[in-house]
């Protein structure tokens, strides 16, 4: 019985969501939510069904932006607002279930211990959860910056265990990269709205965000990503120097330890030659063993350095192509 | 002489709705209760000069018989409420029905919400797709008095339109080309285009753009040649533009160029160093090794 219950919960646990699949409007309600609220960063829900392997997201809704007064009060505040909504829209119909959340991201940083937490407090509830990161800027500059991710199954077991040491991470040989995985992102429409979208189809004539995608000049959206990356940087030489204070510890530690050791030796062997009783030769409460830090910072860091790379590494090879272009542009005499 | 019927003089306002709107409509008009044939509900938006701009919109249940129509209020106020907290600077603009025809009792509801707002805008969807089309009219209400009596409310049609944000435009051109999932039903792998098609965007944008550039040139062939009468106006633009188009001298251009690719060089160079360090330091496992 127990392992036919095992084995249950075990076919459970493989059915990770593997893709998500948003309903049009859900998309044109998060860009106008995000783009609107600049420079704010803003969140909010995400409503719909789980099936199978896929996450079908129908329909959100967003947050109020929670001012910082008064943490208790807030909080309930926000409580509040959610579940109002909620019932409004069941009123209407709507999917009343959580799927997950949404939330703007900043140059594309979305990798904070905020966003670990709360997906640990999402997981505690709904096992599939998901979280949208729209980037307004890459949006801007013309391509849809929309990632949906999840935390990997093994690093929430490992948070859980509180283990997230790198002794914990290479036990299940986890490594900084997997932390999060990227689903692939689906759009679906009813028929209905895709009639409309046939007919709402834009005359195809450019709009300014044509011309603005020829520009040539890439060097502050460079200098802004190197200037995170610097910060990215130092944060990271700031991580590495709390490990070595721990190992050097650690170290002082143990020669302590040996030292005392020899001296209790040493008087036990005093001891025993005065026919006393042996004194023991472990003391705890001299020696407590240091708490190893955790690693979580110092992965979530490199996830950032990782994604700051990306980005500049598509935004100047579009730029060189650009260049490129130009040059033979020029070449040709016009 | 004969009482005249007292018109008040139409204002010329214009209403821009946002694709978002249309398509939270629809989707409401696809989850509405079975017995119910049409969905009424808010529309929120900004007024800006004689410019109605729908950004935003929920639905209210409502109950509609021959003989009256309840429309349920506190679930218009609380959604109202809600939203205020999340965009303070949207207020009622209007409502908004699906159907293709004007009811009877559309005059007690617009009634209803001009307590909320000062010019209430009627819009109708049309989701039974009439004609095989898809059509979104904007109404706004007139009151016809004689005298001193008020005999009944007019609905004048005013001009609609779907404005695009240049982002929407871009989350909307996804939705039609590529992204769409055919059939519900169909559990395969429809091909995933990527959202980050850079050259492709690239390709599209350049596409439209030698497309402006054509007609642009065309017409001013055609004047040239007389067959059409030239406009001074435009005219003088094209030369404008023209005139905008900078002349490099070869020296100047190729040392702009090469700082230029130089610049993207080195920030390649330097985050593809980034990664092999950290790539580095994780095989090597000095990652959490102190640094020597």
């Amino acid at each position: 019985m127990a392992a036919v219950l095992e084995g249950g919960a075990h076919r459970a646990h493989k059915e990770l969501v593997k893709t998500v699949q948003l309903e049009g409007q859900v998309l044109l309600k998060i860009i106008q939510h995000c783009s609107e609220a600049l420079p704010q960063l803003v969140t909010g829900q995400l409503l719909g069904l789980d099936v199978g392997q896929q996450l079908e997201v129908t329909d959100c809704f967003a947050f109020p932006t929670a001012v910082a007064d008064d943490d208790v009060e807030a909080e309930s505040a926000g409580a509040n607002y959610q579940l109002e909504m909620m019932r409004c829209l069941r009123e209407v119909n709507v999917d009343n279930n959580t799927v997950g959340w949404y939330q703007s991201a900043n140059m594309g940083t979305f990798q904070t211990v905020e966003l670990i937490e709360t997906f640990i407090n999402y997981h505690e509830n709904i096992k599939k959860c998901v979280c949208i990161i729209y980037d307004p800027q890459r949006s801007a500059r013309g391509n849809l910056g929309l990632k949906a991710i999840r935390l990997k199954e093994s690093f929430i077991e490992l948070s859980k265990e509180q283990k997230l040491t790198l002794k914990g991470f290479q036990e299940v040989k986890l490594s900084w990269r997997d932390i999060f995985v990227e689903l692939p992102i689906k759009v679906r429409n009813s028929n209905l709205v895709q009639a409309l979208v046939a007919d709402l189809m834009p005359a195809p004539s450019a709009t300014l965000a044509d011309v603005d995608r020829l520009n040539l000049s890439v060097a502050p959206f460079l200098e802004r990503n190197i200037q995170s990356l610097v910060e990215c940087v130092d944060d990271i030489v700031q991580e590495q120097q709390k490990v070595s204070v721990y190992h050097k510890s650690v170290a002082r530690q143990q020669q302590l330890y040996a030292a005392w050791l020899q001296k209790r030796r040493q008087e036990n062997t005093q001891r025993l030659q005065d026919n006393l009783e042996a004194l023991p030769e472990e003391d705890p409460t001299l020696f407590k063993p240091i708490p190893e830090p955790s690693m979580l910072d110092n992965y979530l860091v490199t996830n950032q350095i990782a994604t700051y790379c990306d980005q500049i590494n598509i935004a100047a090879s579009e730029a060189i192509q650009k260049l490129f272009l130009m040059e033979g542009i020029q070449k040709a005499g016009l | 002489m004969a009482a005249t019927v007292l018109l008040p003089s139409s204002s010329n306002v214009s209403v821009k709705v946002h694709p978002v709107v249309l398509l939270s409509i629809c989707d409401a008009y696809v989850r509405r209760k079975e017995h119910q044939d049409r969905v009424i509900g808010t529309l929120l938006g900004v007024v800006v000069d004689n410019v109605i701009e729908v950004k935003n919109c929920y639905v209210v249940p409502h109950n509609e018989s021959s003989e009256q129509v309840m429309v349920d209020v506190i679930h218009h106020k609380t959604m109202f409420d809600l939203h205020q907290k999340v965009a303070p600077h949207e207020s009622i603009v209007g409502w908004f029905a699906t159907g293709s025809d004007l009811y009877n009792s559309d005059a007690l509801i617009q009634d209803f919400y001009s307590k909320e707002s000062t010019h209430p805008v009627h819009m109708v969807v049309d989701t039974t797709l009439k004609d095989n089309k898809f059509s979104v009219q904007a109404y706004t209400s007139r009151m016809l008095a004689l005298g001193d009596k008020v005999l009944a409310t007019e609905f004048v049609e005013i001009p609609c339109d779907t404005i695009f944000g240049d982002i929407e435009r871009v989350g909307v051109d996804l939705m039609l080309t590529g992204l769409n999932d055919p059939s519900p039903e169909s559990k395969k792998e429809t091909a995933n285009k990527s959202f980050s098609d850079e050259a492709e965007t690239l390709a599209a944008s350049m596409g439209r753009l030698a497309d402006l550039v054509a007609r642009a040139s065309e017409y001013v062939d055609s004047v040239v040649s007389g067959r059409v009468s030239g406009e001074p106006a435009i005219g003088r633009y094209l030369a404008d533009t023209l005139a905008l188009v900078p002349h490099l001298a070869r020296s100047d251009f190729e040392r702009l160029f090469n700082e230029s690719v130089q610049d993207a060089m080195m920030v390649t160079f330097l985050s593809d160093l980034l990664r092999a360090h950290v790539a580095l330091a994780e095989r090597l496992g000095t990652a959490a090794l102190p640094i020597v």
